[in-house]
């Protein structure tokens, strides 16, 4: 019983819990006992994955105290990039996905910089990335999906091949049980992790997500704490983009809009704090299941939309709640 | 305070009002009011107009966006009157809110056609667009037609089908949608999953991904468009099951359904069209004072693996 409490005392304990609450509801509306098949368990792990390697960059901002809404936009932006590289023009995946991550730690440093050396809100400087990537992606698509179908100057279309990067990354390991994206998404996880708990600069992003002005008395590099977290942000995004361009077999300009909401919501789910200083990529691991298996559960049994957005709404509410640290 | 930034302005002015509407002498200047270039299938109608026009070099074309804002559309008309067009052209996002300005201009003598979707009232030169109930009747006919094929409706057993709807607070999605079931109605076909995947090839895959995990067997998807019907098929590709269904989608882009079809990922997609070399030609014959029709449905073809390479087949 003691050992109980203390767990649920712990951030991660009441995040579990949340979580706990979600997979109890599965089982009770288990459609026909489709939530009990491991199939269901790994699609909602693929379909997650996109979200979730968002969710790592933005838990690594949030512990600054910051907030990066250019992620969707950035992934829109990399996922266009990535298709015109390796489908259009068939470069190698060794030099296509350097490239594109480049182009994301480009837009993360990019507002990192404009957080870090001119001062700029956080929320400004971010959302002032969102929309210029959005453009920058529609200027390069030219309004269009980039996709297998390449037209001709007669105006005939060619029908490109698949290249073998999409293939694998939308496959399937381990005997079709678990898709390469979900591992994407572990690995960006298991990096975030290293980061935040392993490497010295981890602690300055705490610092300075603690109290910045004190951070920055006691010596911590600020500017670069917040660039590097900016900029490992843009490589996120430039991640998930990848991910998401070989799930869909294009790259779509239009990819990406209003994922910064759903990977804020699945770090403040998971249990991190807006207000920064606290917080870790466990937490947003947890947090990325709770909303992948809620959209799921809504999704097999089949719930009309209007009734998906009200319980969605209220069961987040209610997992947020769980999570309170019990008034002693 | 004014000091510094009144010639910036006065140039600003300047270069704006000799930017503003370059007209030769004996050229026409159409103004394109689109509603949203977010969308690849009002990306092919503006380039389907500029395409037309490029043929008659009497003609220039002025395109705007308004970026899925109806007031930015509306002001965008106004600005287009007081421009003094010889001819609007409208994709207008929504009916009511944007009658007026169309109204407005049509009573000031400049000719308007209205694409795609409608606007209140008569107050327009000429309405051109597809009737998606149409379109989507269609498909439910030819997935009858099919359905009634497999062996084991042959043997008497219901047919099961998915729908994967567009966004059903839009109105194409529920003319889609009501189309379709208009044409099953009576059948022996069972709707065994319904989700609304607001257009979207993500969400289209997710939800198919739920439908294959609750059905056990699934003869028929129909998707309200292609994107939606090509995200069911990954998703059914991933599950091995992708042999198993039949996939229906609509709208029929020459880069995107037909590409599918061509590639056997769609076994029919359903062309919604866009009218925009229509409204070229009837924009011409409106300035040359012929007579056009006040409504214009367009004709939209059937695309299958049989005829893509022939350009498809109309559909009656």
């Amino acid at each position: 019983m003691r050992t109980l409490r203390r767990w649920i005392e712990r951030p991660e304990g009441r995040a579990l819990f949340a979580l706990l609450f979600i997979l109890a509801i599965g089982c009770v509306f288990n459609a026909h006992d489709a939530f009990f098949r491991w199939g269901t368990h790994r699609d909602m792990l693929r379909q997650v994955s996109v979200y979730g390697i968002l969710a790592c960059g933005m838990t690594l901002v949030i512990v600054t105290g910051g907030i990066d809404l250019s992620v969707g936009s950035v992934l829109g932006l990399c996922a266009v990039v990535f298709a015109q590289l390796s489908l259009h023009r068939g470069q190698p995946a060794v030099l296509a996905v350097p490239a594109v991550l480049a182009v994301g730690a480009a837009a993360g440093l990019a507002s990192g910089a404009a957080v870090a050396r001119f001062r700029i809100q956080p929320f400004i400087a971010t959302l002032a990335m969102m929309v210029f990537a959005r453009g920058l992606a529609k200027w390069l698509s030219g309004g269009e999906k980039v996709s297998r179908a390449l037209q001709q100057p007669d105006g005939s279309f060619a029908y490109l091949d698949l290249p073998g990067a999409f293939e694998r990354l939308d496959a399937k390991v381990w005997g079709g049980n678990v898709a390469v994206v979900t591992l994407v998404f572990l690995g960006c996880v298991a990096l975030s992790w290293v980061v935040l708990t392993r490497l010295r600069y981890g602690r300055y992003l705490y610092a300075t997500g603690g109290n910045e002005e004190a951070a920055r008395l006691s010596g911590v590099p600020v500017r670069r704490a917040k660039l590097l977290a900016y900029g490992l942000s843009g490589v996120f995004s430039a991640v998930a983009g990848i991910c998401q361009a070989a799930q869909e077999q294009q790259g779509d300009p239009e990819a990406g809009v209003s994922y910064e909401l759903t990977a804020i919501a699945i770090a403040v789910i998971g249990g991190n704090s807006l207000a920064g200083g606290r917080g870790g990529v466990g937490l947003t691991l947890l947090g990325a299941m709770t909303i992948g298996y809620l959209e799921k559960i809504l999704s097999i049994n089949a719930v009309a939309e209007s009734s998906r957005l009200m319980l969605t709404g209220a069961i987040i509410l209610a997992a947020v709640l769980l999570q309170r640290r019990r008034v002693a | 305070m004014t000091t510094p930034r009144t010639p910036f302005a006065l140039l600003l002015t300047l270069a704006l009002a000799s930017n503003a509407f370059p007209k030769d002498a004996g050229k026409w200047v159409v103004g394109m009011s689109q509603c949203n270039l977010g969308e690849p299938w009002r990306v092919q109608m503006n380039a389907d107009v500029r395409r037309a026009a490029a043929a008659h070099p009497e003609l220039e074309v002025v395109f705007k966006d308004a970026q899925n804002d109806t007031l930015a559309q509306r002001a965008q008309i106004e600005e287009f009157v007081n421009s003094g067009v010889d001819l609007l052209i409208v994709s207008p996002k929504e009916a009511a809110p944007l009658t007026p300005p169309v109204a407005e201009a049509y009573r000031r003598g400049i000719p308007v056609i209205v694409l795609d979707r409608r606007v209140l009232g008569s107050d327009y030169t000429e309405f051109i667009g597809a009737n998606n109930r149409l379109i989507g009747k269609a498909a439910g006919a030819w997935a009858l037609r099919r359905l009634a094929e497999l062996p084991a409706v042959r043997k008497g057993a219901r047919a099961r089908v998915v729908e994967l709807q567009g966004l059903m607070t839009s109105i194409p999605a529920q003319d889609r949608g009501a189309g379709f079931h208009e044409a099953l109605k009576g059948a022996p076909v069972d709707i065994v999953y319904t989700a609304d995947m607001k257009w979207l090839e993500p969400q289209a895959r997710l939800e198919m991904e739920s439908a294959l995990a609750v059905q056990p067997r699934i003869d028929l998807v129909f998707a309200h468009n292609d994107p939606g019907a090509h995200g069911a098929y990954l998703a059914a590709q991933a599950a091995g099951r992708e042999r198993d269904i039949i996939f229906v989608g609509i709208d029929a882009l020459a880069q995107e359904g037909q590409v599918y079809v061509r590639q056997g990922v769609l076994a029919a997609t359903f062309e919604y069209p866009t009218g925009g070399r229509e409204a070229v030609e009837d924009a011409l014959k409106i300035l040359r004072h012929e007579s056009v029709e006040k409504e214009v449905t367009l004709r939209s073809r059937v695309f299958t693996p049989e005829n893509v390479a022939g350009g498809g087949e109309w559909l009656r």
